[in-house]
């Protein structure tokens, strides 16, 4: 359970409650791995589902239990041995993963190395529910906690993890770019921000409208002052102490335009390829060496 | 190539595959979005590649980490279990899996039996002792149900009572097999204790009902489902004390990694256990107390041990 915390880098990913895995393309995936609340509230909602089954079962074979007491007590006892031990293992172990609770939540159960969840691995990480629910889900929340990947018991024996999977869009152009003005050349040092920083940037402007105006510059406030530091500033003062957001997005506006530029250069030596692509007919397959 | 001319461009990409997988969750794709499908998959995990290398900010790379995980998931899945799969497993891996793990197995009838008879053997001798390990009402339960003789072993509605009986030791046997298996995670103690306890509550009922002479209307009930059902405990304890085990004994392997490669093993023996307590709820509630003479409930009783034994050590071998 306690792995060498080799860099510091490593140590930033471990805190973090992902799931990397690495995918037979070569890539590595990352997982959000969903904590004990939400998974208690998939819990309850099963729950819930799974007594509303058995009341209006129990109603039915009243009624038939005038006729036939023992098939309705049978049947009754037999509906009681599935609901306890076997709705958690047909829905995660034949709908991929997720019981009705979980679709609810969005959440999925994978094995920890990225496959999808195995009927035997439904099988087992459930009988085992049997010990995580002792006292009050005691220990199954303990080993959550413990564990890097919040594992309770069966997750750590069947190899399993819970994942969270919000939708996710994707990410629009932050704002309108063309009335933003860049900053003029003048005013700028020779410094070039990292393209991760004006990424940053980016995906602050573009989910600016989540946050009020004042909480907006004041959460852009110290990248500002750093950057315009570093760039030696030379126009308006107040522009990124007073208006730190407007700053940065001219910021971003003024580095964007000179990438354009750029890449404008470099199509001239690379091939026309390109350009036929952009306004040809939507292509099947398209590799990185293509551009 | 800057980052809003990649999106531009590699955006109807992403769209279509955001379909297909869409689709796929509900449908069967066609052949040629199959295909398409494969490759968007790869492309996307090469966009997903470019945008990480580049810096191209959380949200992008949230985007396409999302859509190609969710690819990722519908691509590659697990087989699709089959029937003929199926039948193959309970006809030959599953004994063979049994007996790959034989001693646990061993070692878990060994805790059940030996109890078992040594409890038989001496409340049969002193039957006042029963009422230490039984309770009292059971004891009088016990003495109304044996009274008839064991040729007659009926009541009016037995049809009717053995669909509740069938249904009632469903919930109950298999109920306890599984949760001996479960609690074998803690370290095995737990199921060594169910092991016992029920290995001496059913040989001190057994010796209780020859003492009071109902020796022969017992056993001519229980000779039939005893094969599975005292087996398939046994089976079940053995996997769980498999699972507790690979934390006492990890071997050259890490406590997790010895949990899993043996918990993979040891479920399937217990659903095995679970499926033979399932026949045996059957037996014992049609057949074993059905009005039939009770000589042929003893030849039927003995082929099934016969048969379930023949079918662990057995089945399977030389192929």
């Amino acid at each position: 359970m306690s792995q060498s915390i080799s860099t510091s880098k490593a140590s930033a990913e471990e805190i973090g409650l992902d799931l990397r895995i690495e995918t037979p393309e070569n890539v590595i995936l990352t997982y959000q791995l969903a904590g004990p609340a939400i998974r208690l509230g998939a819990y309850m909602i099963d729950f819930g589902i799974r007594a509303v089954v058995i009341v209006i079962i129990s109603i039915f074979l009243l009624c038939t239990g005038m006729v036939m007491p023992g098939a309705s007590g049978g049947l009754y006892a037999l509906v009681w041995f599935f609901m306890e031990w076997g709705y958690f293992i047909v829905a995660e172990g034949f709908f991929r993963g997720k019981t009705i609770g979980k679709h609810a939540l969005g959440l999925r159960v994978i094995d920890d190395r990225g496959h999808p969840l195995t009927f035997w691995g439904a099988t087992l990480r459930n009988l085992l529910r049997a010990v995580d629910v002792l006292p009050l889900y005691g220990p199954g929340f303990i080993s959550m906690v413990l564990t890097q990947r919040l594992q309770r018991m069966g997750d750590l024996v069947a190899g399993t993890v819970v994942i969270s999977e919000r939708r996710v869009v994707l990410p629009r152009e932050p704002i309108i770019l063309e009335k933003i003005e860049p900053l003029p050349r003048q005013e700028l040092g020779s410094y070039v921000p990292e393209r991760g920083t004006l990424s940053l940037i980016e995906d602050f402007l573009t989910r600016r409208h989540i946050l009020s105006h004042e909480r907006g510059h004041a959460m852009a406030a110290p990248l500002a002052s750093v950057l315009a530091k570093r760039l030696r500033f030379q126009g308006d003062p107040d522009l990124p102490l007073k208006f730190p957001m407007a700053f940065l997005a001219r910021l971003y506006v003024t580095f964007l335009k000179r990438d354009d530029e750029e890449d404008e250069d470099q199509i001239d030596w690379k091939p026309k390829r390109k350009r036929q692509r952009k306004s040809g007919r939507p292509r099947q397959r398209q590799t990185v060496s293509d551009w | 190539m800057n980052k809003r001319q990649f999106v531009k461009q590699r955006k109807p990409a992403w769209k279509r595959f955001e379909k297909l997988v869409n689709r796929s969750a509900t449908s069967k794709l066609r052949p040629k979005e199959a295909a398409q499908f494969s490759t968007l998959l790869r492309e996307l995990s090469n966009d997903l590649a470019i945008v990480r290398s580049r810096d191209w900010g959380q949200h992008l790379e949230g985007f396409l980490n999302h859509l190609v995980g969710r690819g990722h998931n519908r691509f590659y899945r697990a087989p699709p279990g089959n029937l003929a799969n199926a039948i193959r497993f309970a006809t030959v891996d599953y004994p063979r899996l049994f007996r790959k793990h034989i001693w646990y197995f061993y070692t878990a009838a060994a805790l059940f039996f030996v109890p078992l008879i040594i409890s038989w053997t001496v409340v049969q001798l002193n039957p006042q002792l029963a009422s230490r390990v039984l309770p009292n009402e059971a004891l009088e339960q016990y003495d109304k149900m044996y009274e008839h003789d064991a040729d007659e072993f009926t009541s009016a509605n037995f049809g009717d009572k053995s669909m509740f009986m069938s249904g009632f030791y469903v919930y109950n046997n298999a109920g306890i097999a599984l949760r001996a298996f479960a609690v074998g995670i803690l370290m095995g103690g737990m199921t060594v204790y169910v092991l016992l306890s029920n290995g001496i509550s059913i040989g001190a009922t057994a010796g209780y009902m020859v003492a009071m002479g109902h020796g022969r209307t017992f056993s001519s009930f229980v000779i039939s489902h005893g094969s599975f059902e005292l087996t398939a405990i046994a089976i079940a304890g053995g996997a769980g004390l498999m699972l507790g085990n690979a934390i006492v004994h990890p071997g050259q392997r890490t406590r997790k990694e010895a949990l899993r490669v043996q918990g993979l093993d040891a479920v399937k023996i217990a659903f095995g256990a679970a499926v033979m307590l399932f026949i045996a709820a059957g037996i014992e509630a049609f057949w074993s107390p059905a009005p039939i003479p009770a000589i042929f409930k003893y030849i039927v009783g003995a082929t099934l041990w016969v048969v379930v034994y023949l079918y662990l050590f057995v089945a399977g071998r030389g192929e």
